[in-house]
């Protein structure tokens, strides 16, 4: 029988690249908020 | 000092050559402790040009060897320069692109910085081409090497020089007062700042994909075939740290040629310009991170070059991104002249790493490259060359002070 699931290395398949990516859009939409905040 | 620009009534060649033997005279006092200083380490530094132009590049001059064909003069006066340069496109665009008028007040002397530092700098890169008497031949076709990153640099170095004296050259048509040429310089403006923002997107990247020819040689924490976006991006914040630095340095030195208006607006430049390197610089560190992990090189962090890696990145990009940000938010002009500091440092530290430091990273101590004493002679030349040149022309042309009344228009 056929496995109903498949398991993938991500780090074989390089797709931690694309978490970085991921995580660096998150992380740069608070930071463009960060940055752009009105002097104290 | 004088600080108005003299207003030149030129009719004939003849006005123009007393014009200029007028304007060749010092203006104040001579014997300054920069002069001082820097005059006899000058005339040294030509002393070893004439010197190296007649006998070559090994010994005495340089420390350049067969495995070590890149040392002082392309990691700092080429590569770094040309890095430092590049606020001058960044600039460009932001002013005369994107139409940010905040930024108007300090663009013709990041454009005169600019094209100095291509002329010098790049300049410099005749004194590091071995049979040097060759140096015209991409441009007459004589060999094209069309496939070859050289051939671009050459290329883009030559009409990059040309975009920004265009640039620049509505400043000299109202130093010598020529109407007519300055509006016809004024309107070429729009069209040299599109190209040249075009060839140095171009250029600034072509000077990283320089360094993948040597794979085999560069750490691989350093080697990505991505180094040419690397270099692009570092431009960004090397060339706006250099016009916060130049920028800091002119406003104490040529004060008095500025108006009120301008000092109080100047905080506000250098809070913009360090919000645009935090945000640049926050990219990079990604993007630094992400090209280890593509290149599988985390496995290397662990070790010696590792921590220099990492003492590079943390030390001199994400530490200056911070107290960008900082100097930022507390309108602190001080902390963000000290990250521009640090950056520039990085990008010194990054540019030779590429050139000399983690280039033949396995080769023993005793056997890396150490710039000669001739080198470092010349390159400090070349570096107070062009401050006395950026001095002479400040002093003399419309760059910080106003321009005369009949050039002011409306440039929309």
């Amino acid at each position: 029988m056929e496995e109903l699931f498949t398991y993938y290395d991500i780090f074989a398949t390089k797709g931690v690249e694309y978490l970085i990516i991921i995580v660096f859009l998150v992380i740069v939409l608070v930071f463009w908020k960060f940055v752009n905040m009105r002097p104290y | 000092m004088d600080d108005k620009t003299v207003i030149a009534d030129i009719k004939s060649i003849g006005d123009f050559w007393a014009f200029l033997k007028s304007e060749l005279k010092p203006r104040g006092n001579i014997a300054t402790p920069f002069n001082i200083i820097s005059l006899p380490i000058m005339l040294l530094g030509y002393v070893f040009i004439v010197y190296r132009l007649a006998v070559g590049l090994g010994r005495p001059v340089t420390n350049l060897n067969q495995e070590y064909p890149w040392g002082l003069w392309i990691g700092f006066d080429v590569v770094t320069g040309v890095a430092f340069a590049g606020g001058a496109y960044v600039l460009c665009f932001i002013v005369y692109i994107l139409r940010t008028e905040k930024y108007h007040a300090i663009i013709r002397a990041t454009v005169l910085n600019g094209f100095l530092a291509y002329l010098f700098y790049a300049g410099a890169i005749v004194l590091d081409i071995g049979r040097w008497w060759n140096i015209y031949n991409p441009m007459i076709g004589n060999d094209f090497g069309v496939n070859a990153v050289m051939f671009l640099v050459a290329w883009h170095f030559f009409l990059y020089m040309l975009a920004e004296l265009v640039e620049f050259s509505p400043a000299i048509a109202e130093w010598v007062g020529l109407r007519r040429l300055r509006k016809i310089l004024g309107a070429m403006t729009l069209g040299a700042v599109i190209f040249g923002i075009t060839l140095s997107t171009l250029h600034q990247s072509g000077l990283g994909a320089l360094m993948m020819m040597a794979k085999s040689k560069i750490h691989p924490l350093w080697y990505t075939e991505f180094i040419p976006i690397l270099y692009f991006v570092s431009s960004i914040f090397a060339g706006l740290s250099m016009v916060i630095f130049e920028g800091s340095i002119s406003h104490k030195v040529f004060g008095h040629q500025l108006d009120e208006a301008h000092h109080k607006h100047y905080d506000d430049i250098l809070v913009g310009l360090a919000r645009i390197c935090a945000v640049t610089m926050f990219g990079y560190l990604f993007l630094k991170v992400l090209l280890i992990v593509h290149e599988h090189a985390v496995q290397y962090i662990n070790t010696t070059m590792g921590f220099w890696w990492l003492f590079e990145v943390i030390g001199f990009v994400l530490i200056p991104c911070l107290m960008f940000i900082s100097g930022a938010q507390q309108k602190n002009t001080a902390t963000i002249k000290f990250a521009a500091i640090l950056t520039m440092l990085g990008i010194i530290l990054n540019r030779l790493n590429y050139t000399f430091i983690v280039y033949n990273w396995y080769v023993p101590l005793s056997e890396k490259y150490w710039p000669a004493p001739m080198e470092l002679v010349i390159t400090a030349s070349i570096i107070l060359s062009e401050i006395w040149v950026f001095r002479w022309m400040v002093n003399r042309m419309p760059v910080l002070k106003e321009p005369p009344a009949w050039a002011v228009e409306k440039e929309h």
